[in-house]
C-alpha cells in the first residue's frame, strides 16, 4: 500500500509540474487562437479584468490606385468602376506577444473580437479621396488591437455571387480602351500583424472608437507605372498586355476559367501567384493562408 | 515583409547623430556670450537594420521610433542610412517600438529594453526559439507524457 501511495504521489506530483511546463513552452509558437478552429462567430471571450469597451472599426482599403486610378507597369490607365471584395471570418486580436507574420502561425491572443457575417464591399466607392470602406462595427473590450485576420470568399449574394475577387472597370492605352471585368473566386486568407503606416490604428480606449484596416495592394498585380521598370513592383507584375490580348474588340468579360483557358499558362499561373500578396495591413505585410498552401 | 534586424553597440564617443544632438549640446553657466560647446560621452544605443526580402537594404527609409510610454506618439523620426541602418538611444525600459516604411513596404519592430538602455539580452526578433527554449519545450513534453502515463496507470482504490 506504501508502494501504491508513493506512486500517486509521485503521480500528481509530476502532474502538477508538467502541466504548467507544457503550457508555457508552448506560448513561443502555439496558436490558440485560429481561425480555423476557433468559431469566428462565438461571442467574444471574457478577457480584462474590467467590462470596459469601445467600437472596434473594421475598414477595407484599395488604396489610391483603386480610388483614382493608375498606369500599369505596361502603360496602361487603369479606372475601376466597381472593386468587389467579401471578407470573412474577420478577427481583431489583443496579440502577446506582438503578431509577426514574416514568422507565420497565428496570433498568441487573450482577446479576439470578430464580425459575424460575410460582407461584401466595393472599394472603388466613393470620391477619389474617400475614407477607406466600412466593413463592420464591432463593440470590443478596451485595449490595443495589434493584428488582423480575414479571409476573402466566393460571395453568395449579388453583386458579386460567386466571386472572390471583381475587377470592373476600363483600361486605356493610346487610342484603345477596354471594359473590363475581372472575376475571381478563390479563397484567400490573411494573418497580420500590426498596421504599419502614417498613424498607428487599434488602440481602443474605454467608451471610444478605433479602427483597423484590411488593405490590398493592387499595385502587386498590375505593378506601377511610376515605379522604375526594375523595381520589384513591377518585375513581379502580371500589368495588362497579357489580359488587353485576351480581349474581344475592345471587351473582357472572364471568370477564373475562362482566364485559365485563354491565358497563357505563365501568365495565369502568375495572376494567381500574385493574389496571396494583395493583403496587407497599410504597408505591413500579412502571411497568406488558403491559397499558397493550396 | 522587411526583418529589421538589430545590433547592441556602446556608441564611440566621436559619434554624434541628429538623435543625439539635443542631449549632447550644453552651454556652462559661466559661459561667454555666443560661445557654444559640443561635449561626448558614451552611451548605450540601440541600431535597427532594415533591409528588403531580396536582402537589399532599406536605405533612405522613413523611421518611426515610439516609447513605451506612448506607443502612438512617435518620440522620434528619422530616415535610415544608405546601408537601412537607424540608431537611437532608448531613454526607459520597455517595449520600444520602430516602424521603418519606403515606398509603400513597411514592418514594425519591438525592441524589449532594459534598465540599462540595452537591448534585452534573451531577445530574438527572427521569431524562433533559442536553443534554451527548445530544451525546455523538449522537456516540458517529457514531462507531460512521463506524467501523464503515471497518472492512468495508478491502481484504482
Amino acid at each position: 500500500m506504501r508502494t501504491i501511495r508513493t506512486i500517486r504521489s509521485l503521480s500528481k506530483l509530476i502532474l502538477s509540474l508538467a502541466i504548467p511546463s507544457m503550457l508555457w513552452a508552448c506560448t513561443p509558437t502555439s496558436t490558440p487562437v485560429s481561425s480555423e478552429s476557433s468559431d469566428p462567430t462565438a461571442p467574444t471571450p471574457e478577457t480584462t479584468a474590467t467590462d470596459a469597451v469601445g467600437e472596434l472599426e473594421i475598414r477595407a482599403n484599395g488604396e489610391d490606385f483603386v480610388r483614382q486610378g493608375f498606369e500599369t507597369r505596361d502603360g496602361w490607365q487603369i479606372n475601376f468602376d466597381q472593386l468587389y471584395v467579401t471578407l470573412a471570418a474577420v478577427t481583431a486580436y489583443q496579440s502577446d506577444p506582438p503578431f509577426d507574420a514574416e514568422a507565420g502561425g497565428l496570433p498568441i491572443a487573450q482577446t479576439t473580437v470578430s464580425l459575424e457575417d460575410p460582407v461584401t464591399v466595393d472599394l472603388a466607392a466613393g470620391e477619389a479621396t474617400a475614407d477607406p470602406i466600412l466593413v463592420g462595427t464591432v463593440t470590443a473590450p478596451a485595449g490595443r488591437y495589434n493584428a488582423l485576420s480575414w479571409k476573402m470568399v466566393p460571395a453568395t449574394a449579388d453583386p458579386a455571387t460567386g466571386q472572390t475577387l471583381w475587377m470592373q472597370g476600363t483600361a486605356t492605352k493610346d487610342d484603345r480602351r477596354i471594359d473590363f471585368i475581372i472575376k475571381l473566386n478563390p479563397t484567400l486568407g490573411f494573418v497580420c500583424g500590426d498596421y504599419v503606416g502614417d498613424d498607428r490604428k487599434g488602440f481602443l480606449d474605454a467608451d471610444g472608437t478605433a479602427d483597423l484596416e484590411a488593405t490590398f495592394h493592387f499595385d502587386h498585380l498590375f505593378g506601377d507605372g511610376e515605379a522604375p521598370p526594375e523595381d520589384e513592383i513591377n518585375t513581379g507584375a502580371l500589368g495588362f498586355d497579357p489580359l488587353a490580348a485576351i480581349a474581344e474588340g475592345n471587351t473582357l468579360d472572364l471568370d477564373q476559367a475562362g482566364l485559365e483557358a485563354q491565358l497563357s499558362p505563365a501568365d495565369y499561373d502568375r495572376l494567381m501567384g500574385i493574389l496571396p500578396s494583395l493583403g496587407h495591413v497599410g504597408e505591413g505585410h500579412c502571411e497568406e493562408t488558403e491559397l499558397a498552401r493550396s | 515583409m522587411e526583418p529589421l534586424t538589430l545590433k547592441r553597440q556602446g556608441t564611440p564617443g566621436y559619434w554624434i547623430s541628429g538623435v543625439l544632438c539635443s542631449s549632447l549640446l550644453a552651454i556652462p553657466s559661466a559661459a561667454q556670450a555666443h560661445g557654444a560647446h559640443i561635449q561626448s560621452r558614451n552611451t548605450p544605443a540601440i541600431e535597427i537594420q532594415a533591409h528588403y526580402d531580396s536582402g537589399q537594404p532599406m536605405a533612405e527609409a522613413q523611421v518611426q521610433v515610439f516609447a513605451p510610454n506612448d506607443l502612438q506618439t512617435p518620440l522620434l523620426r528619422g530616415l535610415t542610412d544608405g546601408e537601412g541602418r537607424f540608431l537611437f538611444v532608448p531613454d526607459q525600459p520597455g517595449d520600444w517600438e520602430i516602424s521603418v516604411r519606403q515606398a509603400g513596404h513597411g514592418d514594425i519592430a519591438v525592441v524589449p529594453v532594459t534598465l540599462e538602455g540595452t537591448v534585452t539580452p534573451d531577445y530574438n526578433n527572427s521569431g524562433e526559439l533559442t536553443p534554451v527554449q527548445r530544451g525546455v519545450v523538449a522537456a516540458a513534453v517529457i514531462w507531460g507524457f512521463v506524467g501523464t502515463a503515471l497518472f492512468f496507470r495508478r491502481g484504482k482504490p
